[in-house]
């Protein structure tokens, strides 16, 4: 199986909300929204299921079922996911441990039918996560730096004002060659997000179709991806999110990637 | 039969302990069902026509969990071997954990290779082609892991010893040692009594952490492959002259004492790993004439180095073993320097759903090698077919070499449920 990476910030991809960022606006540049969005409160720690849907370009379907944890403690968030389905992977484990400097992530793998826990790189961003259409970088591990921002236009649709910004990498070699997202202006919810690939054609639509109050904070709990070349798709939805219940340190370490749950 | 009553008492605890400590347990099952059909390419033979049934019961709660992992494996129409691969349960404490019962225990980094990974013995009856999970046998262990921190100390007494299984004679995997007259064999000293005095000990220390995993080990354990003690028997012609009429046989295990390590760490998109263990007590083969049962004690020390590289769906990766004995003399049966290589190439595609790759072992002395190109297809997220080779090529005189009217085809149906 590839390596994985996705954390439950998965839920906050295109989302900045909570009462202290409500305001509005008008002189903001490009870069100080995205920092809003990147900025949003999500909580010390974090627990959800998550069902990923691979739909191809004949509608036949894929569902991958993890269970994760995340707790965010200062300089480094850690977090923790237990694959549940499908039955070929099922007690796999995946710990990632993410770090606000430049350090590279940390990464570890259990694969049940191996025994132990293997160390794997995570200097792939670009990769694609568990077959899906959302890389590593789509899934919330971009930082604000890694592209120039520039807002383009601000819209009302259907009675609701956004910010249209536009992205472009730092790094010519990216896999993408820009990204543009619909960020709504009371809120900051990104409610669309488009890909551009490096010929500067459309290459993936992302649509956020469901957002909730949990525990005070704004959590995406079902979001699209459409990949418009290839004509396929991956649904994400999370389900029994809690956050903030005190999540024990010693969750994120080998001694529980390999007991499972 | 005292082997038979531990391992009753054994099960007596668990089944014991599982109902006292049980709250509001989760229970699972799941497994595969597998068809494995593998034919030689140079006669047409059907080497493998394999069935095969997995079971995982589990059951966690809390503060325990039990796990039982029965196999059947039919070959043919009505040959049928039963295995149960573990039975064990599982207590929780706050820095503590405990596993009784049959389990398999792995150690150490590479892949591949077996080097401190030597709890657990192997089943080699169709030499290293099944897929490792399978080749290891459960052994009968106690096994305590202690947390402190980012480390873990785990320490393992093993009362029951369980050795290499070999490929039986008939197997197209053995391959019978030639001998100047004709052998008779005692068994009688191959047989380990489970005591305590028998018993074998493991220690480990292990770290996870930011920049590097490491662990060191020990152990007191048994040489999991017989030595083979020979006695000539000579008789005297007429002239006086003495003339080698038999060989006398005498397979017996010998104590070990093995310290090592292993490590991993990664830079950018490299993962690098090492591993090392020496061996004090080894009993090699000898033509020294002057050897008692053509046996001689020598260490020695066996290492891997590895790289593992991944850039986006393609994984590569290689490893460099090499094992010297100390010593050394030119009688010795094995070589000074052994030296093996492996290398993996893996390639996704389809959306992960179609997997390509190609596992090969290379030995270096004799210029011999095991090349293992397969292709496995998802046609759901619970059905695969898996197409592959393994092609033997090289030296007879080397461990893949030898082997070389074994390669084969074959195709494996899965169901995993």
């Amino acid at each position: 199986m590839k390596t994985l990476k996705i954390t439950l910030a998965t839920a906050v991809i295109l989302l900045a909300g909570g009462l202290a960022n409500r305001m509005t606006a008008q002189q903001l540049t490009g870069r100080e929204i995205i920092e809003k969005v990147y900025n949003l409160p999500t909580g010390e720690d974090q627990t959800s299921d998550l069902t990923m849907t691979l739909i191809n370009k004949s509608g036949s379907e894929r569902v991958r079922k993890i269970k994760q944890f995340t707790r965010d403690f200062g300089n480094v968030e850690k977090s923790i996911m237990f694959f549940t389905a499908p039955a070929d992977v099922k007690n796999t484990s995946f710990m990632n441990w993410s770090y606000d400097s430049d350090k590279p992530d940390d990464q570890w793998i259990y694969l049940p039918a191996l025994k132990k826990v293997k160390r794997i790189s995570s200097d792939s961003k670009s990769d694609y996560f568990m077959g899906s259409d959302f890389t590593y970088d789509d899934l919330g591990d971009r930082k604000v730096d890694d592209d120039t921002h520039k807002l383009l236009r601000e819209e009302t649709i259907d009675g609701v004002d956004y910010y249209v910004v536009e992205s472009i990498p730092k790094d010519e070699d990216y896999m993408y060659s820009k990204t543009v997202t619909w960020i709504r202006k009371d809120n900051f919810i990104g409610l669309k997000k488009e890909f551009y690939d490096e010929d500067g054609e459309l290459l993936k639509i992302l649509k956020i179709k469901k957002f909730e109050e949990i525990s005070g904070f704004l959590v995406i709990t079902h979001s699209e991806m459409e990949n418009v070349q290839k004509n396929h798709r991956t649904k994400m939805e999370l389900d029994n999110i809690k956050i903030n219940t005190g999540i024990s340190a010693s969750k994120f370490t080998e001694r529980m990637m390999m007991r499972g749950i | 039969m005292k082997n038979l009553k531990i391992k009753i008492l054994l099960l007596a605890a668990l089944l014991a302990a599982s109902q006292l400590a049980v709250a509001q347990p989760k229970v699972g099952i799941d497994g595969f069902v597998r068809n494995y059909t593998g034919m030689l390419y140079e006669n047409g033979d059907f080497n493998m026509l394999q069935n095969t049934l997995n079971l995982n019961f589990n059951l966690m709660g809390d503060k325990m969990a039990l796990k039982a992992n029965p196999m059947l494996y039919l070959y043919g129409i009505d040959s049928l071997d039963f295995r149960m691969r573990e039975i064990y349960l599982d207590l929780y404490f706050k820095s503590v954990d405990i596993r009784v019962g049959k389990q398999q225990i792995v150690w150490g980094k590479a892949d591949g290779v077996f080097i401190t990974d030597i709890v657990s013995p192997l089943n080699l009856t169709e030499f290293l082609l099944p897929d490792f999970d399978e080749i290891r046998i459960g052994v009968y262990a106690a096994k305590i892991d202690y947390y402190f921190g980012n480390s873990t100390l785990e320490a393992i007494w093993k009362p029951i010893y369980a050795g290499n299984e070999l490929p039986p004679p008939g197997s197209i995997w053995y391959k019978p040692p030639e001998f100047p007259a004709p052998p008779t064999f005692d068994y009688s000293k191959e047989k380990i009594k489970p005591s305590l005095d028998n018993s074998e000990f493991y220690l480990k220390y292990s770290l996870s952490s930011s920049a590097i995993d490491f662990d060191i080990m020990g152990a007191y354990t048994w040489d999991q492959t017989p030595s083979m003690y020979i006695e000539k028997q000579i008789e005297f012609d007429s002239l006086g002259n003495p003339i080698l009429t038999g060989l006398l046989i005498t397979p017996e295990h010998h104590r070990l004492w093995v310290g090592g390590g292993s490590f991993t760490s990664t830079v950018k998109s490299f993962v690098i790993r090492g591993e090392a263990a020496y061996y004090n007590g080894k009993y090699f083969q000898t033509a020294d004439p002057k050897a008692e049962g053509a046996l001689v004690e020598k260490d020695y020390i066996h290492y891997v180095v590895g790289l593992d590289y991944g850039v986006g769906d393609l994984t590569l990766s290689a490893q460099f073993i090499q094992k010297v004995i100390f010593n050394y003399d030119d009688y010795l049966d094995e070589e000074h320097y052994a030296n093996t290589m492996t290398f993996l190439a893996r390639y996704e595609a389809m959306r992960q759903t179609l997997h390509l790759e190609l596992f090969s072992y290379i030995g270096l002395n004799y210029g011999d090698a095991l090349i293992r190109p397969t292709v496995v297809y998802d046609f759901s997220d619970s059905f695969s077919i898996k197409l592959g080779a393994n092609i033997f090529v090289g030296d007879e005189r080397g461990m893949f070499g030898r082997y070389d009217d074994n390669s084969m085809i074959y195709m494996k149906f899965k169901y995993n449920f």
